[in-house]
């Protein structure tokens, strides 16, 4: 029980910070928009060309590097007034700061996609999914919470480091890889053709498993990612 | 009476740096001490490990009883940390601050408490601001309301008069004085008069040792010339 | 510490095994059949080199988990020099690989599951010594490395599982679940190199810890005179 409180209490703090701030939304929304006004520019080389293939990838790498922006500011205002000491010197248990910070990084993830999703529609998808909206919501759940635990684990490693934000992508990129291709087979087949569970069901188990290895991971090294 | 603080062979290295070279020193329950020494000597070093914030490299440290290493989370409820770094969050209200706290502590009557605290600090009517609007006393006072929120029976002060306008040091005397009696205090300080006035014990630290050590009752200025004597670099008055 | 095998034997054994190894591909196992020819020769070095390559990183991930246990200093040492190699073992592999499929396929680079792994397993071990070299307190870089090191070989097989959501690549299979693909005369050359390689990677591990203890004593001694 203590643990929920606290859980709670930093999801909450997390919470009212970002929505009175607003500094990390605002900015991945308007990198999300700009970046898919971008790759249209940088692949519409005729304006005959089909970019339905390319469509789950422009969305996960955009998500991704949106999500980059997101894990730095979502550390940085811990490393303000040396917030992190009074988090540390709490009787709380370091996973439990794991799971309420990748919570809070999953509901952020999770209101910039409900704004970029439909644009993204709208601009890319020629197609209706709107018969596959479940599967369609079941891979992006579960991608984002790969992205987020992987993320947050990784964002508390390089915030203790000299240089910081600059470390993040290049020890977060690499390993998000196979998420990636994943999600992004998983979601053009969607925008592409439709699918259904059975077709991506090896690709959601998939996406399932590397959410529960890296959640596992992080549970056993939290401690020590989180500093002594 | 037994001891609220236990630290013996107390050692620290940070890469290849020996910041503490084993320190032994016991304090009563209800004591004060006051630890003095040049900037790098290894007093906050010291604070942090009886804090949990650093584990100690080798030796035994056990504070109320509990060993700051096997047994952290039993020691993180005990203490309560001042440090010059109020952290607290600034885009945060006074009150959410505190219930932030509360919950991470499981304080069973968190808003009653953080009424009381905000009455007593007299912070009540700011208590809706953002803590970004305070100025530097108010943050610090509001610092203390966060260390005590969850009654700690031992504070640990990182140098809390630094920074502090007369106004606030008077505020934070104050305060002290009035919370004086239910806590035992450690206090990491380079302002000798603070230190000689609350500690009941004294201690130097030199260069990761303990110096010198002496119970209250010195001698304002023969203390400045023993301090003096022990230590030779960095002027602190 | 006392060693069983001297180390110059060790590289011996390694080098008479690898030569035997490469001269048996060339004079015993018989000629692939396919289309393939002589290239194929490559795969009895590619092979054991990447099999080398991935036991180098699980020793890493074994020191990894050791050193968070214990902390002591020399389980960090070999995390360090047994990625170090793994990842020179790696470069190694993606350039045998490429040799291979220009000879093959005619093409120096296609982005087939186990050559994307290892561009992959590249990137991701390269990182570990950035991150290395942005932390400056000894304890926590070790610790943070370690971490990094467990999750990154965990990385490496779900890697190499997500690639094949990509078209099938060229690769041969050459061992499957039901067994190795191989004739025997294949296998015994195969196997040679193998244990070759693997000599070599524990030569080298070995050579490596002797330097990096050396380079720690110099630092303490350095340390210790006020350097």
């Amino acid at each position: 029980m203590t643990g929920w409180r606290q859980f709670m209490a930093i999801l909450r703090k997390d919470l009212i910070r970002e929505l009175r701030t607003r500094e990390m939304i605002i900015s991945m929304i308007l990198f999300v928009l700009l970046a898919m006004v971008i790759f249209h520019y940088a692949f519409g080389v005729k304006e005959d060309v089909d970019l339905t293939y390319f469509t789950g990838g422009m969305l996960w790498v955009t998500f991704i590097f949106a999500m980059l922006l997101g894990l730095n500011r979502s550390f940085a205002q811990e490393q303000d007034e040396r917030c992190l000491d009074g988090l540390l010197l709490c009787p709380v248990d370091r996973v439990t700061i794991f799971f309420a910070k990748t919570a809070g990084n999953l509901i952020f993830l999770l209101i910039i996609q409900v704004v970029a999703v439909p644009v993204f529609t709208l601009f890319f998808v020629h197609r209706g999914y709107g018969s596959d909206i479940v599967l369609f919501v079941v891979v992006l759940l579960l991608a984002d919470v790969g992205i987020c635990a992987l993320g947050t684990l990784l964002a508390t490693i390089s915030m203790n480091t000299r240089s910081r934000d600059l470390l993040l992508p290049i020890i977060f990129l690499p390993l998000i890889v196979p998420l990636l291709i994943a999600a992004t087979a998983a979601t053009t087949t969607i925008f592409a053709t439709g699918a259904s569970f059975g077709v991506l069901g090896t690709r959601l188990l998939f996406l399932l498993g590397f959410d529960a290895v890296f959640m596992v991971a992080a549970y056993g090294t939290y401690d020590f990612a989180i500093g002594e | 009476m037994p001891l609220e603080i236990e630290v013996e062979g107390l050692r620290k290295t940070f890469g290849r740096r020996e910041v503490l070279k084993g320190l032994s020193f016991g304090l009563e329950r209800g004591g004060f001490l006051s630890i003095f020494g040049p900037n790098g000597a290894g007093k906050t070093t010291t604070l942090r490990v009886l804090a949990t914030l650093l584990t100690p490299g080798a030796g035994k440290v056990c504070v109320a009883g509990h060993d700051v290493r096997e047994d952290a989370m039993p020691v993180r409820r005990t203490i309560g940390l001042i440090s010059h770094n109020p952290m607290l969050y600034l885009d945060l209200t006074a009150q959410e601050n505190l219930r932030f706290y509360g919950d991470m502590y499981g304080v069973e009557d968190r808003d009653a408490r953080i009424d009381e605290l905000l009455d007593r600090l007299e912070l009540s009517h700011r208590r809706y601001d953002v803590v970004r609007t305070y100025s530097k006393g108010m943050r610090q006072r509001l610092a203390i309301a966060r260390a005590i929120l969850h009654r700690p029976r031992v504070l640990l002060l990182d140098e809390p008069h630094s920074g502090l306008d007369p106004r606030a040091v008077d505020i934070l005397d104050g305060l002290l004085a009035e919370i004086r009696d239910e806590h035992t205090f450690v206090m990491v300080t380079h302002n000798i008069a603070k230190g000689l006035e609350w500690g009941s014990q004294l201690m130097i630290i030199e260069n990761g040792r303990i110096a010198y050590e002496h119970a209250a009752g010195v001698d304002p200025d023969a203390f400045v010339a023993v301090y003096r004597e022990h230590v030779q670099e960095g002027s602190v008055l | 510490m006392k060693k069983l095998v001297s180390a110059p034997a060790l590289f011996a054994a390694a080098g008479v095994l690898l030569v035997t190894g490469l001269l048996l591909a060339f004079l015993y196992s018989p000629m692939d059949a396919s289309t393939m020819g002589y290239s194929q020769k490559i795969f009895y070095y590619h092979a054991p080199i990447a099999e080398t390559a991935l036991l180098a990183f699980g020793i890493s991930f074994v020191a990894a988990i050791l050193y968070l246990r214990s902390q002591n200093d020399k389980w960090d040492r070999l995390g360090v020099v047994s990625i170090r190699l793994g990842l020179v073992f790696s470069i190694l592999v993606m350039a045998t690989g490429m040799i291979w499929g220009k000879a093959a396929w005619g093409t120096w680079w296609d982005w087939e599951p186990r050559l994307t792994t290892f561009l992959l397993v590249c990137f991701l071990y390269t990182a570990y010594f950035v991150l290395r070299s942005v932390v400056d307190e000894e304890q926590r870089r070790a610790t943070f490395a370690a971490v990094f090191a467990i999750i990154a070989f965990i990385d490496v097989p779900i890697t190499f599982f997500a690639t094949r959501f990509l078209p099938a690549g060229m690769h041969p299979t050459v061992i499957t679940s039901s067994g190795t693909g191989m004739p025997g005369s294949m296998f015994v050359s195969f196997f040679i190199s193998m244990i070759g390689m693997t000599l070599l990677l524990v030569a080298l591990i070995r050579r490596d810890l002797g330097i990096e203890e050396l380079r720690d004593r110099v630092a303490d001694l350095k340390h210790s005179i006020g350097g």
